[in-house]
């Protein structure tokens, strides 16, 4: 009996020790296959009816209670990144006096405190996100629509939004909708280095956003 | 009255069989082995490569010649890494490096028998391991990773060989190779399937 507890003890400590002999993913990763580019849209939204657009002139920085506007030069370069991007498919760039069809708004995300589980847009209620008053709705809130993936996150992510201000009641009262949203997450979103490949990544797996369609 | 006949006479062959095994070699015995596994069925298409970082090890006690009980352990990594791909969900995109994992960790109680006596050069032997598995799902999306761990019923019957190093030598060389089915779900895979390849030591204790 002695021999088989020995053997148990064995076998059980061999079990822990040898099932920790298994590829670690995390070492597996160079920076740019670290990240992920996720993008949502609104099912209801044809995005070939919106003709124009507007883009913010700095970005959210958004973190935990903190808030700040910013325009550094990564920050100009993503935004002037994201603006080729919309031109390329169609849509006009215009002031946002001209009453655009689209709200571009961009942010960059430091979440430094863990979250088990978020709702979607759940940043555009934070401090230092545009409120919808920027945008000509005072005292809107902004809709995001319940399909939309997320992910448990403790990161510094980007976070670029498509806001419809072509129908700005259409999900009830005082609500702009956000038909689109791309996601940018993973090590170097913040590198000025890597904002083409990354909003290009978004834009080439959103082809239905386009004003030929 | 006759089936108690049968089972005392079954018993009394045991018993004989088990005082010539006793006179050959102990009766407990001990495994270690190295194993490689393929994958087959969904758990191909979440993870098509062959696993290479495996083993499995058992404690066997020999009834008689033919048969024995016993328990065994053992693990298997299966990993993919993909190319960068755009995964779609509903109402959205993912573009993504994917590390698909999948870390088997069974415990199981064995039956085996021996197609020949205990002084064969080679024997052959089949046995089935019924139990369950710790299942340890790891979906990395680039540096994220969507897991779950949860046990599930595992059974593996298995062919092989026993190659004494020398006649009545308490030390063999093993191979074999079995099949692991587990009704195991987790997103892409309906069930868990596996040709599995092993080598290595059975050595008796005395």
């Amino acid at each position: 009996m002695k021999r088989v507890i020995m053997f148990m003890s064995v076998a059980a400590m061999a079990t822990v020790l040898l099932g920790s002999c298994r590829k670690q993913p995390l070492d597996n990763l160079t920076e740019e296959e670290s990240r992920i580019y996720v993008t949502n849209y609104d099912d209801k939204a044809a995005f070939n009816s919106y003709a124009t657009f507007s883009i913010v002139d700095s970005v959210a920085v958004i973190s935990n209670g903190a808030s700040a506007r910013e325009l550094t030069s990564y920050d100009q370069q993503l935004i002037a990144s994201i603006k080729s991007s919309l031109e390329a498919r169609g849509y006009v760039a215009v002031a946002k006096e001209a009453k655009p069809d689209l709200a571009v708004n961009v942010s960059r995300i430091d979440n430094t405190s863990y979250s088990a589980a978020y709702n979607p847009g759940y940043w555009s209620s934070w401090p230092g996100y545009w409120d919808t008053g920027y945008w000509g709705y005072p005292g809107y809130g902004y809709y995001w629509p319940s399909s939309y993936t997320v992910f448990r996150t403790r990161e510094r992510s980007v976070s670029i939004d498509l806001l419809d201000l072509k129908n700005p009641s259409k999900e009830g009262n005082n609500q702009l909708t956000a038909v689109w949203n791309a996601v940018l997450r993973g090590s170097g979103v913040w590198s000025s280095n890597n904002i083409g490949s990354m909003v290009k990544a978004v834009f080439d797996q959103s082809t239905y956003l386009t004003t030929n369609k | 009255m006759k089936s108690i006949k049968i089972l005392i006479l079954c018993i009394l062959a045991g018993l004989g069989a088990h005082t010539a095994s006793a006179q050959s070699r102990s009766p407990l015995s001990v495994n270690f082995n190295y194993s490689g596994a393929q994958p087959l069925g969904s758990l191909s298409d979440y993870a098509s490569k062959a696993s290479f970082r495996g083993w499995k090890a058992g404690i066997n006690y020999g009834i008689n010649d033919r048969w024995s009980v016993g328990l065994g352990f053992g693990f298997n990594d299966f990993y993919e890494k993909t190319d960068r791909m755009v995964y779609p969900d509903k109402n959205s995109d993912i573009s993504a490096v994917q590390q698909r994992t999948l870390q088997v960790l069974p415990i199981q109680a064995v039956a085996s028998y021996n197609f020949a006596k205990a002084d064969a050069k080679v024997i052959p032997y089949g046995s089935l391991g019924i139990g369950t598995a710790n299942m340890n799902y790891e979906k990395y999306w680039g540096e994220f990773v969507e897991k779950e761990n949860k046990w599930a019923f595992l059974v593996s019957p298995e062919l092989g060989i026993n190659v004494p190093f020398g006649k009545y030598s308490p030390v063999m060389f093993n191979a074999s190779v079995q099949y692991n089915y587990a009704p195991y779900t987790m997103n892409e895979i309906s069930s868990f399937n596996s040709l599995q390849g092993n080598i290595g030591i059975k050595f008796h204790i005395h």
